[in-house]
């Protein structure tokens, strides 16, 4: 299968980038990943499913959020609308190869509320969710609190600071670093502006615009793509069980996009 | 897509039967004689089974920083881990700490050395890169040296007993527990000092028998330690054998071996006070054993003594 990594421009900065092509694909997905800390600790079963779907004939491009991983940019000057709007650009230059296929998003925890997002403005045939929060604080304070529950272990015991202290430190405008990330004050607050949207029952739904959305809650057992797991233990693990039967509803919304556009 | 970008190129290494993938971070010298001589580069290898960036992409950050100060950097990602291709053992943790991937990680190091025209390589390694990198080390006589943070030296478990677990989040967590872990100290201290300067069974022999080829000739070593729970700088918790004292006396009268102690971090160096702690300190140790043309002055000799002495210049960490 050939992957090709490159660098796309975004304002101010390149985003990177892998491209996983197929053989005669029959649809395009777009990988909006997990957030910052959580991108190292899913980041082999997030490749194994984008070379799961490869091979199954749905080209993957998946991408590091500005200001992460091999992405340029600085984390501490980005905002949610930053990487909304990277969202966009590519989507533009997915959506524009050829040949013209069905596009999908599939977005991870924060990675599904900028999907759906972006969704929700009219970008792509069909979206996938895996386990997306109510709100992108949420997941931000998840990450705290392990984060915090982690850093414990080291600090004797007068100076340990519980989790409501980095909130409060946030909350009166002090970046906080988490995990090699200086989380800035204001992205904690537009945290909670960052929702999962509503979705409209088939009632609701336009008639000529059929756009399906699953969203599935990942268990325990999905870790590390979601938290938990053991580092160098849980990554090897076999993920068919939840590749196969999502991969199966893509190739479905496939077939439907397709036949709707004839 | 651009494959290269001002600073940064995509990399696929593709000889010797593997297929690797990383960055190259371009060295960006203002000195004109720096180019006139071969380099020497600096490798980076996967700390576990975490991508290249390794965590807070602090990797990313110190092969920018090396880069920018003549240093041509390079992260790779081994087979089967990050971006390169590969299946990995289900018992990764024994694979690595058995040298699974010395071999490749030599041959990368030749390709690295012979398409980017090095004079050769510092491999840099993290916790079970350190295993990569020294196994690696031993194999490739391209490789000029070793930063190696936050070693161990003995063969961990990768998931430890759940009563085992249970038991240690209890001493963490209650009076009682922490006095019970208070007397278990003593008495691995004590059963410790009966064994004498042994190394206990758990030992990775044959990491340190490598150790010992590669860094008693005098192949210079920076080795960063971060703070333990427990532990008192850079000595063990009680009780625990003293491996960085072993491997000093391996490296024995010729070994080039530099410790530094990093406060205010943790074993990922990769907050703010870890990584510019790094930083500075792998930087200075690179003018005094690694050069750069007509890079040699008085400066050098300072460095040198100040590294010499194995103080600490990093401050305490402040959380606010």
């Amino acid at each position: 299968m050939q992957e090709e990594a490159g660098y796309l421009p975004v304002p101010g900065a390149h985003l990177y980038t892998v491209l996983h092509r197929a053989t005669e694909p029959v649809a395009r997905v777009l990988l909006v990943g997990p957030f910052a800390s959580e991108r190292q600790n899913s980041y082999l079963p997030w490749i194994r499913w984008s070379r799961y779907l490869a091979a199954r004939r749905i080209e993957v491009l998946r991408y590091d959020y500005r200001g992460v991983g091999e992405s340029l940019g600085l984390f501490e000057d980005m905002t949610f609308e930053d990487w909304h709007e990277d969202l966009q650009v590519l989507r533009d230059w997915f959506a524009s190869r050829s040949p013209a296929l069905p596009l999908i998003l599939h977005g991870l925890e924060i990675g599904a509320l900028l999907a759906a997002k972006s969704f929700y403005s009219g970008v792509g045939d069909a979206m996938l969710l895996w386990s997306p929060p109510a709100n992108a604080n949420q997941a931000l304070r998840s990450t705290l609190l392990r984060w915090v529950g982690l850093e414990q272990l080291l600090t004797p015991g007068a100076e340990r600071r519980s989790a409501s202290d980095y909130i409060r430190q946030l909350e009166q405008g002090v970046p906080v670093e988490v995990e090699g990330y200086q989380w800035s004050p204001r992205l904690w607050r537009d945290s909670f502006q960052w929702e999962l949207p509503s979705f409209p029952g088939d009632d609701q739904e336009p008639a000529s615009h059929p756009k399906q959305v699953r969203i599935v809650k990942l268990p325990k057992e999905a870790a590390p793509l979601v938290k938990g797991g053991f580092v160098g233990y849980d990554e090897v693990k076999n993920f068919d069980w939840l590749f196969e039967k999502d991969a199966e509803w893509i190739e479905a919304q496939a077939v439907a996009c397709g036949e709707y556009q004839r | 897509m651009k494959q290269s970008i001002e600073s940064r190129e995509l990399i696929t290494l593709d000889s010797f039967g593997a297929v690797v993938r990383g960055t190259y971070h371009r060295s960006r010298d203002t000195n004109p004689d720096a180019y006139e001589q071969q380099r020497v580069g600096i490798l980076f290898l996967n700390s576990l089974s975490l991508p290249r960036t390794a965590t807070g992409d602090s990797a990313v950050y110190w092969a920018e920083s090396f880069a920018e100060c003549g240093y041509p950097s390079f992260r790779i990602d081994l087979p089967g881990l990050g971006d390169s291709d590969g299946s990995l053992p289900v018992e990764l943790l024994d694979f690595i700490n058995s040298g699974g991937f010395a071999a490749v990680a030599s041959d990368k190091v030749r390709e690295v050395v012979e398409r980017f025209d090095l004079s050769g390589v510092i491999l840099v390694g993290h916790c079970a890169g350190v295993v990569s990198a020294l196994f690696a080390a031993e194999k490739c006589p391209q490789c000029r040296g070793l930063i190696l943070m936050d070693p161990y030296f003995h063969l961990p478990q990768a998931i430890r007993p759940k009563v085992r677990q249970k038991l240690s989040n209890w001493a963490l967590h209650s009076a009682m527990g922490r006095i019970a872990s208070d007397v278990y100290d003593q008495l691995r201290k004590f059963y410790r000092r009966l064994r004498g300067s042994r190394p206990p069974s758990n030992a990775n022999f044959a990491l340190l028998r490598c150790w010992k080829d590669v860094a008693s000739p005098g192949l210079p070593v920076l080795l960063f330690k971060a703070p333990a729970r427990k532990a008192f700088g850079s000595k063990p918790r009680a009780g625990q054998f003293d491996y960085l004292q072993h491997v000093l006396k391996l490296a024995g009268r010729r070994g080039q071996v530099t410790v530094k102690f990093v406060h205010g971090t943790d074993h990922s160096f990769a907050n703010k006070v870890g990584r510019s702690a790094i930083r500075q300190l792998t930087e200075n140790w690179l003018k005094v054993h690694f050069p750069k043309a007509g890079e040699i002055d008085p400066l050098a000799n300072r460095l040198c003594h100040e590294i010499s002495t194995s103080k600490l210049i990093v401050p305490r960490k402040s959380h606010t």
